[in-house]
């Protein structure tokens, strides 16, 4: 019989599952706006893991990494671009290719390999569990999914900041204890992104009058 | 055995005289919370029992196409419905002598003969809408069956056997085993799968008279009299067995009896019977916050529960338990 995790590393396992589980709702959910609610909510449990940590770890320095983890992902980013989405009109998405369940198989096919990969690693980290890695891997490979198989440019800008999430967890297992400045410089890094995408959608937007990424395989002229 | 100690036999007759008397008297409770919830008065909590003794007393009609079959179909069921608490811990923490005749897989089969005999008996009526109910229900049934697997797996992993008494002793020994993702997310995905086999909102209206609707309400539309009457306690039945695996194996086995005395088996009784009400009346404010999906929705909702046990039996190989 397999002994069960401390308390605080099987709670730290639920949380982080919960950050894989947002991505496999962002795969069913047809509503634009809704996809960006759960992204939100992923950055909420994103920073619920870091203020887990912040309190049972001692590491001071992440309490301030949750704060502005909270500014930037729950509020700023999603404001941002909602109001983009409002600006642009358009509701619904969906995958062109494949149904739901469909989808949902495929990833968790996907997110299986990221588990038993980042599960042959035998990772130690004195901060999170190591499973917490390896479902911060197959979440990575989950979001990928997400990119591929929606074809509209805010499934996908969606799918790139839950890619940072997902990172941003497997970097909370390898690497707790980061100087804050480079973790406040990963930060910025999503703020840029968050702009290259807005002015992506605009001008996409602009020429296509529609968010859909099929359009662009036409031929022009 | 010490004095006042009741014998093993006694209380596994005991386990399925609680689930059999239980059973209706669990269902009126919740349906008339969930009536209280909707703003309505609702029926009496005993009703179930007066709907039954009803049904004894009429006739039965049956069609002329139909053959033995039909009325064979609610007597096997219920029979299977009388085995399965048998083998669960409905009121002890200890396996009592019969309890170990099947394991957690024994259990699901029977419960899946009863859920065929069901099925092939409402097909043998020869009525649509009854044949429309019973090929959804193997249907939406056969979609189920993975997840409830996986659930056996999971258990598996995490007790080394797949005894419903060692999960359930596994839960009570401490509380890092309560929270271990693999529990948790196994018990989620069990409570999704009770939520769509006791046909509740968001798979099934289980009050609605709307036949295009109906998945497992449908089966039963041609049956009547004693028959009828039987179907509707084994659904009853089904209900608070499901209940019972999904309170004294995963999310709550605490209030059993585990001396056999005979107080405390009474107090067993009562708090399962409380348990299951409790657990009822999550189910019908489920059934008020939620809107029936449609039906090839459905096989979304079952993919989640899928995806919850398939998660908890990856995170136990990643060693994260």
């Amino acid at each position: 019989m397999a002994l069960a995790p401390s308390t605080y590393a099987g709670v730290a396992d639920i949380v982080a599952t919960l950050v894989l589980l947002t991505e496999f709702a962002m795969l069913r959910a047809a509503l634009l706006r809704s996809q960006v609610r759960i992204y939100a909510f992923q950055s909420l449990v994103v920073t619920a893991l870091t203020l887990e940590i912040a309190a049972v770890r001692h590491i001071g320095a992440l309490y301030a990494l949750a704060a502005l983890t909270f500014v930037l992902k729950v509020v700023i980013v999603p404001a941002l671009v909602s109001r983009l989405l409002h600006d642009a009109d358009v509701d619904l998405a969906g995958s062109p290719v494949l149904g739901v369940a469909s989808m949902a198989l495929i990833a968790i096919a996907v997110s299986a390999f990221g588990f038993f990969a980042a599960g042959s690693l035998h990772v130690h980290s004195p901060t999170l569990p190591a499973t917490a890695l390896a479902i911060a891997v197959a979440a990575v490979l989950v979001a990928f999914v997400l990119i591929v198989l929606r074809a509209d440019v805010v499934s996908q800008a969606m799918g790139f900041f839950s890619v940072e999430n997902s990172v941003y967890v497997a970097t909370l297992v390898l690497a707790a204890g980061l100087p804050l400045i480079l973790e406040v410089a990963f930060l910025f890094d999503l703020l840029v992104a968050v702009v290259v995408i807005g002015v992506i959608m605009r001008v996409h937007h602009g020429r296509t009058r529609t968010l859909s990424t099929e359009e662009l395989d036409r031929l022009k002229g | 055995m010490g004095p006042g100690v009741v014998a093993p036999q006694g209380i596994q007759a005991l386990q399925d005289a609680t689930i059999l008397l239980g059973a209706p008297l669990v269902s009126g409770v919740v349906s008339h919370v969930e009536a209280r919830l909707q703003g309505r008065r609702g029926p009496r909590m005993l009703q179930p029992y007066y709907d039954l003794a009803k049904l004894f007393r009429k006739e039965t009609v049956v069609t002329e196409e139909s053959s033995w079959v039909f009325l064979a179909g609610p007597v096997v069921a219920f029979g299977c419905y009388l085995i399965v608490p048998l083998l669960i811990p409905v009121l002890t923490t200890y396996g009592l002598p019969l309890g170990y005749m099947g394991d957690i897989l024994g259990g699901g089969f029977i419960l899946a003969l009863a859920g065929f005999s069901v099925a092939l008996s409402g097909t043998e009526s020869g009525a649509p809408y009854a044949q429309l109910g019973s090929s959804r229900a193997m249907t939406f049934g056969a979609l189920i069956e993975p997840t409830i697997l996986f659930v056996v797996f999971a258990v598996a992993l995490l007790t080394s056997t797949d005894l419903p008494y060692a999960m359930a002793a596994t839960v009570r020994s401490s509380t890092s085993e309560i929270v271990r993702p693999g529990h948790v997310f196994a018990a989620i995905a069990f409570f999704l799968v009770v939520l769509a086999d006791t046909g509740r909102i968001p798979v099934e209206t289980h009050t609605g008279t709307l036949e295009l609707g109906m998945i497992d309400e449908g089966r039963t539309l041609e049956h009547s009299g004693p028959a009828l009457a039987l179907l509707k306690w084994g659904s009853a039945m089904k209900q608070l067995i499901l209940y019972t695996i999904l309170i004294n194996v995963f999310v709550a086995p605490w209030g059993l009896s585990g001396t056999g005395s005979g107080g405390s088996v009474v107090l067993a009784i009562l708090a399962l019977l409380g348990k299951a009400i409790l657990l009822g009346c999550i189910f019908a404010l489920v059934d008020n916050l939620f809107s029936k999906l449609r039906l090839f929705k459905i096989t979304e909702f079952l993919a989640a529960a899928f995806l919850l046990a398939v998660l908890a039996v990856f995170i136990f190989y990643a060693r994260g338990g």
